[in-house]
């Protein structure tokens, strides 16, 4: 284990003030001891480094998907005061709202038999993916301005799903505080053309079935059932969210010297959250956080077409459990000593867990909490969970958003084969269609801590407890 | 080519070197071009820019963030970079080809520059630049 660093509970680890120069708090983590061997210098660094931020309440925190990034680390939490503290796109990302939502449809896993192959070739065949994937929509500029403030409700006044899918989403599918001045010409220009795509990367379009029900009062409440297929839609706000970021970042690195804040590292650039930088970042964010929003519907509806058609089901039938967000900045109200106070709350490959009764979750989970959505990595399981009182102490109510990865790019490269991946797959019963074998071998399974133990932390540290564990039976990839 | 992928978990990290800025420029951006599309040739698409920046860095930064910008719009890849820098003014001359599914897809989509740990450093051969890609 790395030196300097205290375990202070059996999956809790602090950083203390000192790690790093100008720590303000001290740093938490959640991370198994097993885990703990995966742990990155760089990641704690970067937590230490978010600590010296202007502002930031209690702790810089991170949940066991922690891994190294810039900035702030993957898998990395922070509350900042609303006066006093900053705002910072190091804190969400090039990807802004890069997120994730599930869908159950009333299918089982025999129901596919011998249609498999067929489903995936049309689900690739229905949403652009890859590299250089461009929409079959036609958006104007005034649309984008449309999608930019309404998010997923755009979509769905263009016929792109139903009402009822709003409430099922994060922020409803909108985030408020839209500031379509703050998103350049360039960025217009790389949103129109890409509205209903699925990007690269690690963004996947996975067919999966509910494996094992956990809690069944909980699978109950948001309306999913053992051997229910279901679907999930992972990614985020394409080229208009990493204009966005990359425009916000390159104005506030110019302004900081104005704000005297002096970083470890530029990738923090900040500006006070009521500052015209800071404002300016904010209403830009929102606006690309709502445009994946958007994204993710019009994904979304294209899929439950393709299922509606080849399994002769109703549309309707097709059920959105939930949509949450990893890449974003809020302004949320949290207990800061005993008081209900308004924090801005930046998640950076973490997810918001908000408990039981937590405001903002729909009322129809309200007595369990938000769903949370844990994505596996191809070839392993993938979680549907429940947000906790306790995430809501701890960690402003945020838990992990994947499994992390542990292997570079290159070495993902160098030590699999895509097609034998493929292959492989296959042979287990994942069917996986994407643009080339070398962009699987960099999404291998191996390349990612185990998803089982990443959620065994964030349940076993209560800050969002399993609900249903589901298995991939075929994937398209971006 | 004078760039070279080192071990970075999440994302890409590139190191190029370069006889002098011109070079590291022109690198960099060969580099962010072979993560995201491979094996690219030049059929007489050619596209030109100028920009200016307080420091080099920053430079580098704007430099491959419009070539981004220019990819992901027009469906350009690059494989010729001509790079011209006065002090901290650049005016670039690029030059490659459409985008080709068949050909371009097998790469990793680049979503962003890191400032993290950006520095150009002047060696006594030359010049090195670590950059980070967000994948």
């Amino acid at each position: 284990m790395l030196e300097g660093i205290n375990m202070i509970g059996d999956l809790e680890w602090e950083v203390p003030i000192g790690y790093v120069p100008d720590m303000r708090v001290p740093g938490r983590f959640f991370l198994s001891r097993a885990l703990a061997e995966t742990l990155e210098e760089g990641a704690v660094r970067q937590l230490a480094n978010v600590a010296t931020l202007p502002g930031i309440v209690k702790h810089s925190l991170a949940m066991p998907d922690i891994h190294w990034g810039y900035g702030f680390p993957i898998g990395g939490v922070a509350a900042f005061d609303m006066t006093e503290g900053v705002i910072s796109p190091g804190g969400v990302g090039f990807d802004i709202n890069c997120g994730v939502r599930l869908i159950a449809t009333p299918l089982t896993e025999a129901d596919l038999a011998g249609k498999k192959r067929e489903l995936i070739e049309r689900l690739f065949s229905a949403v652009p993916t890859g590299v250089g994937a461009k929409s079959a929509l036609r958006v104007s500029n005034k649309d984008l301005t449309a999608v930019m403030v309404d998010g997923a409700r755009w979509a769905v006044e263009r016929g792109f799903g139903t009402g009822a899918d709003l409430v099922r989403c994060e922020a409803e599918g909108a985030m408020p505080g839209a500031d379509p001045d703050a998103v350049s010409a360039k960025a217009r220009q790389r949103g129109v053309p890409q509205i209903g795509t699925l990007g690269a990367g690690n963004h996947f379009l996975e067919v999966q079935v509910a494996r094992e029900i956990v809690d069944p009062e909980a699978a109950k409440v948001f309306g999913i059932a053992e051997g229910q297929v279901c679907f999930m839609v992972h990614c985020g706000s394409r080229g208009l969210g990493h204009q966005v970021a990359t425009d916000h970042l390159r104005t506030l690195e110019s302004a900081l010297a104005g704000y005297r804040i002096h970083l470890p590292d530029r990738q923090l650039a900040c500006a006070p959250i009521d500052s015209p930088e800071g404002r300016a970042y904010y209403g830009g964010m929102v606006c690309a956080a709502n445009y994946a929003w958007a994204n993710r519907q019009v994904i979304m509806h294209e899929a439950k077409k393709v299922f509606a058609e080849l399994f002769g089901i109703d549309y309707d039938a097709m059920r959105l459990i939930y949509d949450v967000a990893h890449n974003v900045a809020k302004f949320e109200r949290h207990d800061v000593d005993g008081a209900s106070t308004e924090v801005c709350v930046h998640r950076k490959g973490a997810t918001r867990a908000f408990g039981p009764g937590a405001p903002g979750i729909p009322r129809e989970y309200a007595g369990v909490g938000q769903p949370v959505i844990i994505p596996g990595s191809m070839g392993t399981s993938s979680f549907l969970l429940h947000g906790t009182t306790t995430a809501m102490q701890k960690t402003w109510g945020s838990t992990c958003h994947g499994a992390g990865r542990v292997l570079s790019r290159s070495k993902a490269k160098k030590e699999v084969r895509g097609k034998e991946l493929r292959e492989h797959l296959a042979g287990e019963g994942i069917l996986v269609r994407a643009h080339s074998d070398s962009a699987l071998a960099e999404e291998a399974p191996e390349v990612y801590k185990p998803s089982r133990e990443v959620v065994r932390v964030v349940h076993e540290a209560g800050l969002s407890n399993i609900v249903v564990r589901l298995e991939p039976l075929g994937v398209i990839k971006g | 080519m004078s760039f070279e992928e080192l071990e970075h978990t999440a994302d890409v990290l590139m190191r190029v070197r370069g006889a002098d800025l011109a070079e590291i420029f022109a690198d960099a951006g060969r580099a962010m071009f072979h993560v995201m599309y491979g094996p690219c040739e030049d059929r007489g698409i050619e596209r030109q820019f100028s920009l200016e920046a307080e420091n080099l860095e920053s430079l580098l930064i704007d430099y491959l963030s419009e070539l981004l910008f220019i990819t992901d719009v027009e469906n350009i890849v690059f494989c010729s970079f001509d790079v011209d820098i006065r002090g901290t003014r650049l005016s670039a001359v690029l030059r490659g080809e459409p985008f080709d599914p068949a050909r371009h897809s097998a790469g990793s989509l680049v979503k962003g520059v890191s400032y993290f740990g950006l520095e150009i450093v002047k060696e006594e051969e030359g010049y090195v630049v670590e950059i980070i890609f967000d994948i």
